[in-house]
């Protein structure tokens, strides 16, 4: 369904050096620098499939969007999204396609939101009875019908983004981009928005491709992740596996009423673990311990804290994804 | 041609929600129109007192306050703020999602834009066409509007507006290479400014300077429509000034088009 194959994409920037000096300097003569923002990344999505687009600030992930929606040109490499290349014949590519930059809206600000899908059917060229049938659709996953008749300029974030996706569905697309999707919103309307694009994935084999800092969206949306760093590829697997993988680390948490507890029992120097093995988080008389469990079996952890000092309520977690991945972000994949 | 009507209509009518949404914004700006009316007719008067009242560069007093008018009415007509619109959107990177829709870029913005302008149009037009004609009939005492004229003066300024909307898209595209184009349209609004001839009729320009400036695309802006409705292009002159407007139409668009392949290549969506 989706190929991309080593794309790639520079960018030139300038670069001005500190102080008024420099300011005056590169007005007269700006240097540029090449920026790589995009690193020969390669990865295929399968028909239906929700795919997770994750990766730390400035990573690349909006750049490769906007390769694959054809709104950048890549510098080299190509993606073909169900046998089209987006960067030809745009016209024609868009309209298989829907996307929502959670950061801008692709709705007509003075526009009630009726009218703006109204527009929105003529462009896409969806039959009257056809339209009908998917506004009703959408309203009921999306429930628009509070705030159809108002100017999108005065709706709410979480309406905004409810109609801007409603926006990019209206003419069943094959592929669906969705960049940050859930960013700034409540709980509860993440939740409602997660839902519906499942349902719409399930019900209409919607190849979905997913960016978010939220891992609780791709947690309950997508099986497989695609994680880039520095513009390239570091991790392309299922969940599953990324926690095989990254997954050692446990959590111990207890409560103690000895005060100092987590230097008394000096973990760092008792099984000499390193920073990245190790992190102690003390709480009033709660304290958590994040540890590898590769390098210290969980037994061992166990029997030492009991031996050492008094706790109550003991308990030994997986690590969620989360933790995973700030581990990763954190440190960079080697 | 149905089906394209049909795809780009909604955008002439989101155009005329969005004036309708700003209205007060609008009333100031035609306002300020007027005023820079008024101060040119006190200018020009004081020209001709201390001239002795005659002709001047083939323009009689009473025929400068119809030149005056006439720039107004029209410069307020064929008006297109494409360039500072697609600056605008190629500095904070809504340009993508203009991308992201199966639509031609020009033409979202040549419709939206007719939106824009058509309260405006309908507002001014008449009226102001109304007062041209008794400005006129009162200062040389005699009828001299001609309905041949003004369907002239209509179909120029329709060539006029066409010209500067491609010509603006052409320019606001600059935005690609240097990121904001405040400066650069200020200035190039006073350059048009003198070039089209709404500060000083190009009649009033030594022989030479006006032969060029005749041909250079600007002056079909306002000039010609103008001297269309005065009267002074007949015949063969005529058809050679319409004849010109076509062809910078035609050149502007095919320009657009172009840059618009090249310049869409080094997009950079600044801002996320």
């Amino acid at each position: 369904m989706i190929t991309v194959d080593k794309l790639r994409k520079e960018f030139k920037k300038t670069v001005k050096e500190p102080g008024l000096k420099g300011s005056v300097k590169s007005l007269f003569r700006p240097k540029s620098e090449k920026v790589v923002a995009v690193r020969d990344i390669s990865f295929e999505v399968a028909e239906g499939e929700i795919l997770g687009f994750i990766g730390p600030n400035g990573a690349g992930k909006s750049t490769v969007i906007k390769m694959l929606t054809g709104i950048l040109t890549p510098t080299s490499g190509s993606c073909t999204i169900n046998g089209k290349n987006p960067t030809q014949n745009r016209k024609s590519y868009v309209k298989e396609i829907g996307v929502v930059f959670g950061q801008r809206t692709q709705l007509w600000w003075d526009l009630p939101l009726r009218e703006t899908y109204g527009v929105l059917k003529e462009i896409y060229e969806v039959p009257d009875d056809r339209y009908k049938k998917r506004m009703a659709f959408l309203n009921e996953v999306l429930e628009l019908d509070d705030f159809i008749a108002s100017p999108v300029r005065t709706l709410s974030l979480g309406q905004r983004m409810r109609a801007d996706i409603a926006a990019s569905l209206l003419h069943s697309p094959k592929v669906l981009f969705l960049d940050e999707p859930t960013i700034g919103l409540d709980v509860v309307v993440k939740d409602n928005i997660r839902k519906a694009i499942e349902h719409i994935n399930r019900q209409e084999k919607t190849t979905v491709i997913l960016t978010t800092h939220d891992l609780a969206d791709i947690e309950q949306l997508s099986k497989r992740i695609v994680m880039i760093d520095k513009g390239t590829n570091v991790f392309d697997g299922t969940i599953a596996s990324l926690k095989a993988k990254y997954g050692q680390i446990r959590e111990l948490s207890f409560e103690t009423a000895s005060p100092n507890a987590a230097e008394a029992l000096g973990y760092d120097r008792h099984f000499s673990l390193g920073k990245d093995d190790l992190s102690v988080e003390t709480e009033g008389n709660s304290v958590k311990v994040r540890f590898n469990s590769s390098v210290v079996p969980v037994s061992d952890m166990l029997s030492y804290t009991l031996e050492k000092i008094n706790v109550s309520d003991i308990s030994v977690k997986d690590a969620d994804i989360e933790e995973i991945i700030r581990r990763l972000y954190g440190q960079g994949v080697e | 041609m149905k089906r394209k009507l049909k795809i780009y209509l909604p955008f002439v009518n989101a155009g005329i929600q969005e004036v309708a949404t700003y209205r007060i914004n609008w009333i100031f700006f035609m306002l300020g129109n007027a005023l820079a009316c008024f101060v040119s007719y006190f200018i020009w008067s004081a020209v001709y007192e201390s001239g002795g009242g005659g002709s001047m560069s083939g323009f009689t007093m009473p025929q400068m306050v119809v030149y005056i008018v006439l720039m107004f009415l029209t410069g307020t007509v064929i008006a297109s703020d494409a360039a500072y619109v697609v600056g605008e959107e190629i500095r904070d990177g809504t340009i993508a999602m203009r991308l992201i829709k199966p639509v031609s870029y020009n033409a979202t913005f040549l419709f939206q834009e007719l939106g824009n302008k058509l309260p405006t149009e309908i507002a001014i037009a008449a009226p102001m066409i109304i007062a041209v004609e008794i400005i006129r009939t009162v200062l040389s005492g005699e009828v001299q509007f001609s309905a041949l004229s003004l369907v002239l003066y209509l179909f120029s300024c329709v060539l006029a507006y066409l010209i500067n909307f491609y010509f603006n898209i052409c320019f606001g595209f600059i935005a690609f290479v240097i990121k904001y184009l405040w400066g650069a349209n200020m200035m190039k609004n006073a350059v048009i400014g003198f070039l089209s001839g709404t500060v000083i009729p190009l009649s009033f320009l030594p022989g030479a300077l006006e032969k060029v400036f005749l041909f250079l695309p600007f002056s079909s802006l306002n000039y010609t429509p103008v001297m269309i409705y005065m009267g002074k292009y007949s015949g063969a002159r005529l058809w050679y000034y319409i004849g010109l407007q076509a062809f910078w139409a035609l050149f502007f668009f095919v320009l657009s088009k172009l840059l618009w392949k090249a310049s869409v290549k080094r997009l950079t969506v600044q801002g996320g």
